[in-house]
C-alpha cells in the first residue's frame, strides 16, 4: 500500500514534469512574444521614448496616460470600438446562426453554398477592404448605391458612404461582418451536426412544432459555440485596424477610427513610443475586463443547468 | 548602397548606372540593395536605430532633416566640387540644405500644377496662363470652376486627387496655404505653428478647398483614379508623373497650367528623391564621385527619360527633350529655377507636421469646423516641437 503510494506519486511527479517540457516550447513563445513585449509596452509607457530621437529618453510617470485619456481621438476611438462591438457582435452571431440553420439542410449543391459563404473568411482583409471600396463608390455607378436606388425605386439618393460621417462606421460594419460571419457560421454549423437526432426524435413525440424545437434543442445545445464565437467576435472587434486604414483613414472626421488605428498612427506617424504604449496598455485592460466580464456571465449560465 | 525600388524602367536605369560606376573604376565596388518604395522611411528608420545604415542612401526628400538631427549624415558641402554644384538647380540644393549644410543632391525633383483639357476652358471663355507669373487668380479660379461645373452633367469639374494616400496632401496643398500668406509652421525658427497654421490666411485659403470639395461637390473624389483620364472632369490638380498617362488620352487637348495665385503669387511643390551619405561611409570621397557621377548629364536623362520626373540640373534640363526651352513640361522646369516652388519645412519635426497637416486637411474636406480644426493642428505641432525641447542640434560623439 505504501508502496503504491509512493510509486503513484513518482509517476504523477514524472508525469507533470514531462507536461511541463512539452509545453516548454510554447511557454517559451508566449513569453518571448507575448510577455515580454508586453512588459515592455508597460515599462515605455512610462518615459517620452520617442523613434530615434537623439535627447534622452526621460521617465514622465503618468503623463502618457494623462495625454492619452483626454485626447479626443482616442476617446472617440474607444466609442467607435464600443460602438462597433454593440451592433456587429450581436448582428453577426444572429447571422451566423440564421447560415448555418439554413446550410444545415440536406439539399443538392449544398457543399457549394458552405464554400460560398466560408470563402471571404480566407480572402486577406486588405483584399476585402479594397473590393469594397468599390462597391461603395460614390455617385449613381457605385454598386450599392445602383442597388439601393433599384429596390427603393430611385428614393434613395447616391451617397459617399465612405466620406460620409454617419455611414462611414456602418459602411465598414458591414463589410466586417460579411467577411467575418462565415468563421462563426462554420463553428455554429459544427455544433449544430453534433446535436444528437435523438433530442430531436423525443421533442416530436412531445408533439414539439419547430419553434419550440429550436427554443428548446437547438439553442441550448449551441450554448458553447454561441459563447465561444461571440467571445471571439468580440476581440476582433475591438481588434478593427486593417478596412480603417484602408476604406477610411478613421475619417471623416474620426467618425470611423479605432484604438488599433490610433495607435499605429501614434506609433508609425507621429513616432511616440512612450505614448503609443500607453494606448496599447489601456486597450489590453479594456479587453481583458470585458473577456472576464463575459465568461463570467457564461460560467453562471452553466451553473443554472 | 540603398536606393528605393520605383517603377521598373527607374530600377533598370539605376542598375544600369551603378554598374558603369562599377567598371569605369577599380578602387571601390558599389552594391545597391532596393527597397520597397511604400515602407522605405519606416525601414530606413529600423536600420538607423539598430546601427545599420549603409554608406550610401537615398532619401524621400523632408525626411532627410531628421536623420541629420539624429546624426546619421555626413555633410555634402566639401565633398562635391563647385562646378558640380553650381549647375544643381536652386529648388534641389534647398532642400538638401539644412542648418546651412548640404547633406542630399537628388538627380530629379518633382513638378506640380494643374493639367487642363483646353477645348473645355475655351467653352467657358477661360484664359490660360502659361507662366507662373500671370496664373489665374483664386478669384479667377473659383469663377472657372462655377463655369464648368454649370455646363458639366454632374457638376464635378476639378480632379484634386482624393484618392491619392499620405504625403500627397502636404505636398500638394501647402503649397496654396503659402500662396494664400500662411503656412503649416513659422518658417523663422521652427519652434511653433500658432500664427501660421491657423491664421485667417490659413482659414481663407483652405475655405475654398472645402467650399470645392464639401459643400459645392465641384471635386471627383475619383476612386478609380479614372476622372481626367476618363473625361469626367476639366482640371487634374496633379504632379509631373501623370504627363504620359493625360498626353496618351488627350494629346493636343492637354494644356498645363500653374497653380492659382492665392493673392502672394502662383506657389507649387517640390522635392523628391535625393542621395546622402552616411557617417559610416570609410570613402567620402569615393561615395561623392558616385553623386557627382549621378549628377552628370547622361545619368540624369537617362533617369528623368525612365520616371518623366524634373531634371535637377541646369545643363541637363536644357538636354531632356522634355523639358528644353519650348517643350511641353517646361512650365515645371521655370517654376522650380524661378523661385515658385517651396520646399516642405525643413525641420526634424517634419514627420509629425505632415501627419497632422493631412488629417487636418482631410477632416476640414470632410466639413470640419476650419478654425477648429487648424487650432487643434496648431496645439498638436507646438505639442510635439516642446516635447522635443525645440529640436535642439545635439552634437553627435562620432
Amino acid at each position: 500500500m505504501h508502496i503504491k503510494k509512493i510509486l503513484n506519486i513518482r509517476q504523477t511527479q514524472s508525469e507533470s514534469l514531462g507536461g511541463w517540457l512539452m509545453s516548454l516550447p510554447a511557454v517559451l513563445g508566449l513569453a518571448l512574444f507575448m510577455a515580454f513585449p508586453f512588459l515592455l509596452a508597460i515599462g515605455l509607457s512610462f518615459t517620452n521614448l520617442r523613434m530615434g530621437s537623439p535627447l534622452p529618453t526621460r521617465f514622465i510617470g503618468f503623463e502618457a496616460y494623462q495625454r492619452v485619456l483626454t485626447d479626443p481621438s482616442f476617446l472617440r476611438a474607444l466609442m467607435n470600438n464600443g460602438l462597433f462591438a454593440l451592433i456587429v457582435v450581436p448582428l453577426q452571431t444572429v447571422l451566423a446562426l440564421g447560415l448555418a440553420l439554413f446550410l444545415n439542410q440536406k439539399f443538392k449543391g449544398i457543399m457549394f453554398f458552405r464554400t460560398l459563404f466560408f470563402m471571404p473568411v480566407v480572402f486577406p482583409l486588405s483584399l476585402v477592404s479594397v473590393v469594397w471600396i468599390l462597391m461603395y463608390a460614390p455617385g449613381a455607378d457605385g454598386m450599392i448605391n445602383a442597388f439601393l436606388q433599384f429596390i427603393s425605386f430611385g428614393q434613395i439618393s447616391p451617397q459617399d458612404f465612405l466620406h460620409n460621417p454617419y455611414l462611414a462606421l456602418p459602411a465598414i460594419m458591414l463589410c466586417s461582418i460579411w467577411q467575418g460571419v462565415g468563421f462563426q457560421m462554420v463553428i455554429l454549423l459544427a455544433g449544430l451536426q453534433s446535436i444528437p437526432d435523438v433530442l430531436y426524435e423525443a421533442a416530436e413525440i412531445d408533439r414539439a412544432n419547430q419553434w419550440q424545437k429550436f427554443v428548446h434543442v437547438t439553442l441550448p445545445q449551441l450554448r458553447n459555440p454561441l459563447i465561444f464565437t461571440a467571445l471571439v467576435t468580440t476581440i476582433l472587434a475591438f481588434r478593427v485596424f486593417d478596412q480603417v486604414e484602408i476604406m477610411t483613414q478613421g475619417g471623416p472626421n474620426g467618425a470611423s477610427t479605432t484604438v488599433m488605428y490610433e495607435t499605429v498612427q501614434t506609433i508609425f506617424n507621429r513616432q511616440q513610443v512612450g505614448q503609443s504604449s500607453a494606448m496599447t496598455v489601456i486597450f489590453f485592460i479594456l479587453v481583458l475586463v470585458i473577456t472576464l466580464v463575459q465568461r463570467s456571465a457564461a460560467k453562471q449560465e452553466r451553473e443554472i443547468e | 548602397m540603398w536606393g528605393h525600388a520605383g517603377r521598373q524602367s527607374e530600377r533598370e536605369v539605376l542598375q544600369h548606372l551603378v554598374k558603369t560606376f562599377n567598371t569605369n573604376q577599380d578602387s571601390v565596388e558599389i552594391e545597391l540593395t532596393l527597397l520597397p518604395e511604400g515602407s522605405y522611411n519606416s525601414q530606413v528608420q529600423a536600420a538607423a536605430l539598430a546601427g545599420d545604415l549603409p554608406h550610401i542612401l537615398e532619401f524621400d526628400g523632408p525626411y532627410m532633416y531628421n536623420y541629420v538631427w539624429q546624426g546619421h549624415l555626413l555633410p555634402l558641402d566639401s565633398l562635391i566640387s563647385q562646378s558640380v554644384l553650381k549647375n544643381v538647380i536652386p529648388s534641389v540644393l534647398k532642400q538638401g540644405t539644412y542648418r546651412e549644410k548640404l547633406y542630399t543632391l537628388g538627380m530629379f525633383d518633382a513638378g506640380l500644377a494643374l493639367y487642363g483639357r483646353r477645348s473645355r476652358l475655351e467653352a467657358v471663355g477661360a484664359r490660360i496662363p502659361h507662366s507662373p507669373a500671370n496664373a489665374w487668380t483664386i478669384e479667377e479660379f473659383d469663377k472657372i470652376l462655377k463655369d464648368l461645373a454649370d455646363q458639366d452633367p454632374d457638376g464635378q469639374v476639378l480632379d484634386l486627387k482624393m484618392n491619392y494616400r499620405g504625403e500627397w496632401f502636404t505636398f500638394a496643398f501647402m503649397p496654396p496655404l503659402i500662396s494664400g500668406g500662411a503656412d503649416v509652421i513659422n518658417r523663422d525658427s521652427f519652434q511653433s505653428a500658432t500664427g501660421s497654421l491657423n491664421s485667417p490666411e490659413a482659414v481663407k485659403v483652405m475655405t475654398y478647398f472645402q467650399s470645392w470639395i464639401h459643400d459645392e461637390k465641384r471635386v471627383d473624389m475619383n476612386v478609380d483614379d479614372y476622372a481626367f483620364v476618363g473625361g469626367r472632369v476639366a482640371l487634374s490638380w496633379v504632379g509631373h508623373w501623370e504627363y504620359p498617362r493625360y498626353h496618351q488620352a488627350w494629346g493636343e487637348d492637354l494644356v498645363l497650367i500653374p497653380l492659382p495665385d492665392f493673392e502672394h503669387g502662383s506657389k507649387t511643390g517640390q522635392g523628391s528623391w535625393s542621395w546622402g551619405m552616411t557617417r559610416k561611409c570609410p570613402y567620402p570621397q569615393m561615395a561623392a564621385r558616385f553623386i557627382e557621377f549621378l549628377l552628370e548629364d547622361s545619368s540624369i536623362v537617362a533617369m528623368t527619360d525612365a520616371n518623366g520626373a524634373v531634371p535637377a540640373t541646369y545643363s541637363a534640363l536644357e538636354a531632356s527633350r522634355q523639358y528644353q526651352k519650348g517643350s511641353p513640361l517646361r512650365l515645371f522646369a521655370r517654376q522650380l529655377t524661378e523661385g515658385y516652388a517651396v520646399p516642405r519645412p525643413r525641420t526634424p519635426a517634419y514627420p509629425v507636421i505632415t501627419t497632422v497637416f493631412q488629417q487636418a486637411f482631410l477632416d476640414i474636406s470632410h466639413g470640419a469646423k476650419i478654425q477648429q480644426v487648424l487650432n487643434r493642428a496648431t496645439q498638436e505641432i507646438n505639442l510635439d516641437i516642446k516635447d522635443n525641447q525645440g529640436y535642439p542640434m545635439v552634437n553627435h560623439a562620432y
